[in-house]
């Protein structure tokens, strides 16, 4: 039994106190970092075997090699660096502006019963709206330019914080507001010192899910309208069926995001640093 | 050992923290209506005593201590703590819970602190009460370690330092051990014990182990099932350390009567 477990899953076989004696710290380490490589190796390798077989047409589903290409040329016409830089700006900014609106909004509903009555049923009723459907809106309201961009990525990742540090005050255990209060602290610092950081984790959750739909929707208001960044160069991609290019763009949103994510998380078990066993 | 009682009450007398709950009744509301939690009770904690309130699950005892600890308003009847109504939660009256309570973003130094930063003491002195707090504990080694870093015994320890810093004239503690081995549980008695000789706050202490209330208590209040009232009271001044062994068979004649209160033998036949 434990043995099937093992061999299916293999963090599971990691950490195992049967075989974790057997391993150095180092060596522990190694295995853990090295693990998606292997992943990423593993389907490289199937991908050049079908791109050197010839059995599908480069351009329906280029080799590696021609993606590889593909990249370098771009990055030598520069078009890569300005679209990464536009693309990465916009992402920046309407997260910033989304992720700071929904704490705010998320500890006011959480606290005021007042804000939470006025809005809460309403906020709730915007959460089904996928963030492509409100392109057309937002290119009426804000232009081609900026400004929608803006618009639709922090408003998507504002609802999905907003939610998260809602709830996050909402499940602040009673105990430790019975225990504040008994100790004596004021309604100031109970907020700062307990309610805040009994909800950080869920804040944070919601931040780094706000990271993921902040590439996600930045992707959907490029691809129409736009004339920069990576999700424009994808629909002109399209237009001259450069299926390479394409690739090449969808990998390196992918490490974005994959990256990106890493790094709220790395933040976030800094900051929530009690959360961890 | 009555002269050692009369010295007691004698020290008690010049402190204050005296609980009176006057016709108290509490009800919450269910789905068929108000539940009593709490039939009419009526009762004083003197300054000073330790109070073991004992009753089976679900009889009302944390409810009553709730209340006191001002966390839920009584339906009926008024509570006071040395002649002033009790509003809400105070840091006159301290709370042990049985999950600790622990603040798990602050080390148990800073736990303590919390407490304290309510006298606006300068820092370094604020500091060196939490340490003397914990140190009272037995814990100065570990003032820096975050509450997920402790035991179990441990955590109750910092918690009992955070709430005697305080200094409160109430301290309640809600099945303080309950989840704590029987060995932790006997250290915790002792520590318990000897901080609440030198602090002499008014205890109330919930609990369903009929051992721990014998072992630690002046009074022993036994309660009903629910809707929970006060159904027996023992007065205790057998010396501590108590232990069944040494304090006299009286004891364990208590112990008898309190089982038999608690779970009566024909509810026992019926069920074999």
């Amino acid at each position: 039994m434990a043995v099937t477990d093992m061999s299916e899953d293999p963090t599971k076989a990691r950490t195992s106190p049967r075989i974790a004696p057997f391993l150095s710290q180092g060596a522990k380490w190694g295995a853990k970092a090295g693990l998606p490589l292997i992943s990423f190796a593993f389907i490289l390798g199937i991908w050049a075997l079908v791109g050197a077989s010839g059995m599908v047409k480069e351009a329906i589903f280029p080799a590696p090699w021609s993606v590889w290409s593909a990249t370098v040329e771009m990055w030598q016409n520069g078009t890569l660096q300005t679209d990464l830089a536009k693309s990465l700006g916009r992402a920046g900014v309407g997260f910033g502006i989304g992720a700071t609106l929904g704490v705010a909004l998320g500890l006011l509903t959480g606290r005021v019963a007042l804000v939470r009555t006025l809005l809460n049923p309403f906020l709730n009723l915007l959460r089904p709206i996928p963030a492509i459907a409100l392109v057309p809106v937002a290119i009426v309201w804000f232009g081609i330019g900026e400004g929608s961009k803006y618009f639709v990525v922090s408003y998507t990742v504002f609802l999905t914080v907003w939610f998260n540090t809602h709830h996050g005050m909402e499940y602040v255990p009673e105990t430790y507001l019975r225990a504040s209060r008994s100790l004596g602290a004021s309604r100031m610092r109970e907020f700062l010192t307990v309610v805040l950081p009994a909800a950080a984790p869920h804040i944070f959750a919601g931040i780094r899910l706000g990271v993921a739909l902040a590439f996600l929707s930045l992707v959907a208001a490029e691809l129409s309208g736009a004339s920069s960044g990576i999700g424009f160069r994808l629909q002109e991609a399209r237009q001259y069926v450069r299926t390479d290019r394409m690739f090449s763009l969808l990998i390196i949103l992918g490490v974005l995001g994959a990256v990106a994510d890493l790094i709220v998380h790395a933040i976030g078990k800094k900051l929530v640093h009690w959360e961890q066993g | 050992m009555a002269e050692d009682l009369m010295t007691d009450t004698h020290k008690t007398d010049t402190q204050k923290g005296r609980v009176e709950i006057d016709d108290v009744v509490i009800r919450f509301k269910g789905r068929q209506g108000p539940v009593t939690a709490l039939a009419r009770t009526s009762h004083v904690l003197e300054p000073g005593t330790f109070t073991a309130l004992i009753g089976p699950s679900g009889c009302g005892k944390s409810t009553l201590m709730n209340a006191i600890a001002g966390f839920v308003k009584p339906s009926e009847g008024s509570l006071r703590l040395d002649g002033k109504p009790i509003a809400g939660p105070s840091p006159e009256v301290g709370v042990i819970f049985q999950q600790y309570a622990l603040f798990p973003w602050f080390t148990a130094l800073n736990n303590v602190r919390y407490g304290l930063k309510q006298f606006g003491l300068p820092q370094g002195e604020e500091i060196d009460r939490a340490r003397a707090a914990l140190a009272e504990v037995g814990l100065e080694a570990h003032a820096d370690k975050y509450p997920q870093q402790l035991s179990g015994g441990m955590k109750q320890r910092v918690a009992i330092a955070r709430t005697f810093a305080v200094g409160p004239k109430v301290l309640l503690m809600d099945e303080p051990f309950g989840a704590l081995d029987a060995q932790t549980r006997l250290v915790m008695h002792e520590l318990l014990l000897n901080i609440w000789r030198k602090h002499r706050a008014t205890v109330l202490f919930v609990t369903h182990d009929v051992d721990e209330a014998l072992l630690l208590s002046d009074h022993v209040q036994v309660m009903s099932q629910a809707p929970g009232r006060l159904i027996r009271h023992y007065h205790l001044t057998q010396q501590r350390p108590r232990a069944f062994s040494r304090s006299g068979s009286d004891l364990l004649e208590i112990r008898d009567e309190i089982l038999d209160l608690l779970h009566p033998k024909t509810d026992l036949a019926d069920s074999l």
